[in-house]
């Protein structure tokens, strides 16, 4: 079998990169895989041009999953060709891990951890933050996440190969959005009314004092979500919501 | 009604059923038929990773699917049964196991020689040949890749030409 050394590794995570670049409705991102795949496909067909050009043809076809985890899935290809794997079943499994990858990431990364990050940000700009302090805040903080989804996805792929799924399963990735929800919903809950009327002003103590109480009710409701359960989100939405109304009867 | 979508799709399982077709519904579970995939551990492992805790999985042969399905329709458990390609839905129709309900056909992708009828349905000959036959036995066809979409009868879809 194929060594991936880490020189391979870094070209593929950044071509990776790449992977919707020329996304098309027709083979969506087939192109990108292809892409990403060709230092260990130039590397196993080296003395075959014909044959190389016929693996890119089959892994240039359709295929769309999750951006960040596509890692996953290239590295898994990777070791299944490198172990000559047959064709068919590479199709299958390329067809196939769409499914946990999409589910993981839509909900781990579009649905908690883009609007956790817009929040955070959000709340630093208005606590008095210039404003390209709280963009770079968001965007670093977003994308340390997301590029260790990519680094992870590449070591797992590798790793486990066509029997990524069994790992994925256990994977507290799976896991971890439903834990995110209440830490969410309880700092959107303090937070945007809040934002709505911004967070400076004889309020700020009361602001702050909410947003601290959210924070606690977060915190629980990440190990406990049976305990904060709803009360994680009525409690800072009535307190902002409080906050709110007294900033305005005094000012 | 138990059986709350029946679908063809190429993805099987994905975002757009599960979340989709799913979300607002109620689901007690997902059943895949596909003769292959019921023999294939790892690719049940893959599938079984995108359903959330929630939804129990099942993997069936045609020939289980034949046997099982009008026992659930019988009880109050909300499933949807997904096939990854018409032949296999066919099947199912010809053994009297869909019933009336209705097929919705919600992707089948570009491939070797497919072509294109709407976005996210490319057919084969074969492909068309196997919608002729299943039309036959079972009129209720329709494509539609998500609720907010519009339906597309299987007159228009047999008759377009558009490449």
């Amino acid at each position: 079998m194929l060594a991936l050394s880490p020189l391979v590794r870094l070209r593929i995570l950044l071509r990776s990169l790449a992977i919707q670049g020329s996304w098309n409705y027709q083979t969506m991102q087939g192109a990108g895989i292809g892409f990403a795949l060709i230092p260990v496909l130039a590397r196993l067909h080296r003395r075959d041009p014909a044959s190389l050009a016929e693996s890119l043809k089959r892994h240039t076809r359709f295929y769309n999953g999750h951006p960040y985890l596509a890692t996953v899935a290239i590295a898994a290809v990777a070791r299944m060709e490198s172990e000559q794997a047959q064709a068919e079943e590479i199709e299958r499994f390329k067809s196939a891990i769409v499914s946990p990858l999409g589910s993981i990431g839509d909900r781990l990364v579009w649905a908690r951890w883009r609007p956790l990050c817009s929040l955070l940000g959000l709340t630093l700009f208005l606590a008095g933050a210039p404003w390209w302090v709280a963009s770079a805040a968001f965007l670093a903080l977003y994308n340390a996440v997301h590029l260790a989804l990519r680094v992870w996805g590449l070591h797992l792929g590798w790793r486990e190969g066509r029997d990524v799924g069994r790992a994925l399963m256990g994977s507290p990735l799976r896991r971890l959005p439903d834990r995110l929800t209440i830490p969410l919903a309880a700092v959107a809950g303090a937070l945007l009314p809040l934002l709505a009327l911004g967070l400076g002003g004889p309020s700020g103590a009361g602001s702050l004092s909410v947003i601290g109480i959210a924070l606690v009710l977060a915190v629980v409701g990440a190990w406990r979500p049976a305990v904060a359960g709803r009360l994680a989100v009525l409690v800072p939405l009535v307190g902002s919501l409080v906050v709110m109304a007294l900033g305005s009867s005094i000012g | 009604m138990p059986i709350l979508l029946c679908r063809v799709d190429d993805r099987l399982i994905h975002g757009q059923v599960v979340v989709g077709w799913g979300a607002r519904t109620g689901l007690d579970y997902v059943a895949v038929v596909d003769d292959e995939l019921a023999r294939s551990e790892w690719e049940q492992d893959l599938y079984r990773a995108g359903l959330s805790e929630s939804v129990e999985d099942r993997f069936l042969s045609v020939a289980e699917a034949v046997e099982l399905v009008p026992q659930w329709v019988q009880n109050a458990e909300r499933g949807f049964i997904l096939t990854r390609d018409i032949g296999t839905m066919r099947r199912l129709a010809e053994h009297g196991v869909l019933a009336d309900i209705e097929v919705n056909l919600g992707g089948l992708h570009d491939a070797p020689g497919r072509r294109r009828i709407l976005p996210y349905l490319f057919l084969s000959a074969d492909d068309r040949r196997e919608l002729e036959r299943l039309r036959r036995v079972h009129p209720h066809v329709t494509a539609q890749d998500v609720p907010s979409a519009r339906r597309v009868g299987l007159d228009d879809l047999l008759q377009s030409r558009s490449g």
